[in-house]
């Protein structure tokens, strides 16, 4: 099988200062994959990378084998929810729709096979009541939510999802992992950035660790293990010792064998 | 009251320098509306302030090189230095530690400061048609001529065009340039449009409005369209008709009370639309504030009038004259025939030799605003440990804001409940 995400020494620099250093990993189609690190460890830097946003200093990386040009109806990006600001004059169907002018490009008109893809999205992310709703009365579950919509309306093979669970409720966090399992078993391949390592064991079938520099990358079994969390978010004895009591309340394996 | 015939003698065209005048401004005003409705919303409100002072150099040496004033020079020199400064803070922004805001201070002031020097350089050189070069600092509409109108409206309506056509494009980069850039749309493209159409629009527009004002008319009327609407087509248009219209407006007051600059008059009427818009824009101003409180009032009469008429015991059609209901209500007279009307004008009753008549739609309403009533107080008496007879009364306020969904929710929390908390049936 192809491998969905390549990178080859990727390195991001800004201001002198390497934010990612020689990502180097080849991840697997069809899972739920995790990008876990500590604030300012380059996660964000890393998808947009890969997305384009930023172009690397060093390095390349492939989607499905291929240059980004060449499979970009394919990929599609959920970026940070505070990147934009929600004052803007939009409705949510206005921002959902935004994930059709992937195919569309600047200037085809939306068909009707666009407005039902666009509804669909909504429903799969139970926002159809909001629809008219302006973007700046939302809450910020329903934001990310929003977002979602649109990248699913862009119905594209890989996702590449920067903290789409940050300042959503226990409920909707559940909702969203159940929707990206379910588009995992539609065979689509999900990287998400995530922060909570109390949840991290049970979303993610794969892990990508991150500190500036790659620390690991592999099947969960093999890398969420105290020694490599450590080594990522290691530097401060506060994440330390939060690392610590999570291994303690989960009781997962210190050491494999 | 001079005043005004004055100014109403301008929209005469009594003056055949007026026409120039109105249709100069118009022009200048709208297109600066549009373009300015994308600096708003990208928060680039600095650049253009930037832009409006870093295009005096640029009249400046357009003059010193053609000699004479030719508002295409003007433009094109104007255009150039106003360029060159928006390319200086991004590249000082993006490879120097000194930060946007600082730049652009320092790209501004530096600007500025060479083109007062130029034009003071002009003006000793004792060149005869230096005259009216001054006006580019507030402002002087009266100062245009019919050439000037012609150019205005060829390049405004290439401005108009680019803008059209790339309006999805434009609204994406302002709302979600990581995004937009990640689908694949030309974000350098799109950003050059936008600076090209900004740095055209400011060169020509200073020409009415001055550099120094001239960002206050980009900005202000994007952000008043912004109080009365919350979708970006309609905010654009009110922008460019609150920007046409200050124009027009305050380059009448400035043209009547001879040698007065266009510019502040401009940027007054202008601002005077900002306060109005604050105050009661339909999004979230006063007057707004004022329908809705009017609404509500409506909406408790309607409902209240037509509870009168529910049948506990049929559920069906009730008759009555006005006496019998006024008797059955706590309402003044006045308030009960004002909410019999509106019941009448929506069909819920008919009225005939003086009964009124509960229609189908007139029975159904009644039975639904008093199952909110009894599930709300079964509700809060479960919910809030209320005794029974403590719920009615919020029951009163409540059973009008209650929403089907809400309504649905309630009915399946408490279990599709037959009997309210004072052993009432609930009617469904
Ligand atoms: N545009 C930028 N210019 C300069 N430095 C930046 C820029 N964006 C990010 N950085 C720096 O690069 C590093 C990595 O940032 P990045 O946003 O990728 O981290 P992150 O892992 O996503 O953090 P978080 O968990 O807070 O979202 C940080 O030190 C940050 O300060
Ligand atoms: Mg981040």
């Amino acid at each position: 099988m192809k491998p969905s995400v390549e990178t080859h020494n990727l390195t991001v620099i800004y201001d002198k200062k390497p934010a990612i250093w020689n990502i180097d990993f080849t991840l697997p189609t069809g899972k739920i994959i995790g990008i876990m690190g500590p604030n300012g460890s380059g996660k964000s830097t890393l998808l947009k990378a890969i997305m384009g946003i930023i172009e690397p200093n060093i390095g390349y990386s492939k989607l499905f084998d291929q240059d980004l040009e060449d499979v970009r109806n394919k990929v599609s990006y959920v970026p940070q929810r505070q990147s934009v600001d929600w004052d803007f004059p939009a409705s949510v169907w206005d921002v959902v729709a935004m994930g059709r002018y992937a195919t569309k490009g600047l200037f085809k008109r939306l068909s009707k096979e666009d407005h039902r893809m666009i509804e669909e999205s909504l429903n799969k992310v139970n926002m159809t009541p909001f629809t008219n709703r302006q973007i700046s009365q939302l809450s910020g579950g329903q934001q990310q939510r929003v977002f979602l919509a649109r990248a699913l309306a862009q119905n594209a093979d890989l996702y590449l999802m920067d903290e789409p669970f940050v300042g959503v409720d226990a409920a909707t966090e559940q909702a969203i992992i159940n929707l990206l399992k379910s588009m995992r078993d539609e065979g689509k391949t999900l990287l998400v950035v995530h922060h909570d390592l109390h949840t991290a064991q049970d979303y993610f079938e794969h892990m990508v660790l991150l500190n500036s520099r790659l620390v690991a990358e592999g099947p969960t079994s093999e890398v969420f293990t105290k020694d490599i969390l450590t080594e990522t978010y290691g530097g401060t004895l506060t994440t330390l010792s939060k690392v610590a009591s999570v291994l303690q309340e989960k009781d997962f394996p210190m050491r494999h064998k | 009251m001079e005043f005004f015939t004055e100014i109403l003698s301008f929209f005469t065209f009594s003056e055949p320098n007026v026409k120039v005048v109105f249709w100069g401004s118009l022009i200048l005003c709208s297109i600066s509306g549009l373009v300015g409705t994308f600096t708003l919303l990208r928060k680039r409100s600095l650049i253009g302030d930037v832009i409006s002072h870093a295009v005096l150099p640029g009249i400046a040496l357009a003059f010193i090189i053609g000699q004479q004033k030719n508002p295409l020079y003007l433009i094109i020199g104007a255009t150039i230095t106003g360029w060159i400064s928006t390319y200086l803070v991004d590249y000082i922004t993006k490879h120097s530690k000194i930060k946007n805001d600082t730049a652009i201070a320092l790209i501004l002031s530096v600007f500025f400061g060479v083109g007062v020097l130029l034009l003071t350089h002009i003006q000793h050189s004792g060149n005869a048609s230096q005259s009216g070069l001054d006006q580019f600092i507030f402002g002087r509409a009266s100062a245009m001529n019919m050439s000037d109108v012609w150019l205005f409206s060829i390049v405004g309506t290439i401005i108009v065009i680019l803008i059209v056509i790339f309006f999805r494009g434009l609204s994406l980069l302002s709302f979600d340039e990581n995004y937009s850039q990640s689908i694949g749309f030309p974000n350098e493209l799109l950003k050059l449009v936008l600076s090209i159409t900004t740095v055209t629009t400011v060169a020509m527009g200073v020409q009415a409005v001055g550099v120094v004002l001239m960002s206050a008319l980009l900005i202000t009327p994007a952000a008043c369209a912004k109080f009365w609407t919350n979708k970006i087509i309609p905010m654009a248009i009110l922008a460019v008709v609150i920007s046409g219209a200050s124009g027009v407006l305050g380059s009448a007051i400035s043209y009547t009370y001879n040698g007065m600059p266009t510019g502040p008059w401009i940027v007054v009427v202008v601002s005077l639309f900002a306060f109005i818009s604050a105050f009661i824009g339909s999004k979230n101003g006063l007057l707004k504030k004022h329908l809705q409180r009017n609404k509500n009032n409506t909406k408790i009469l309607r409902e209240n009038t037509i509870k009168l008429f529910f049948n506990p015991t049929t559920l069906g059609e009730t008759r009555y004259n006005f006496e019998d209901i006024f008797a059955k209500s706590k309402m003044q007279r006045a308030t009960l025939k004002k909410g019999l009307n509106l019941l009448k004008s929506d069909k819920l009753i008919t009225v005939s030799n003086d009964i009124f008549t509960t229609t189908n739609l007139g029975i159904e309403e009644a039975k639904t605003i008093v199952r909110k009533h009894r599930l709300w107080e079964l509700y809060i008496s479960r919910f809030m440990h209320l005794q029974p007879d403590h719920v009615h009364d919020d029951a009163e306020g409540i059973e009008h804001v209650i929403t089907p969904e809400i309504e649905r929710e309630l009915e399946k929390e408490l279990d599709f409940p037959t009997k309210d908390p004072h052993d009432s049936d609930i009617p469904y």
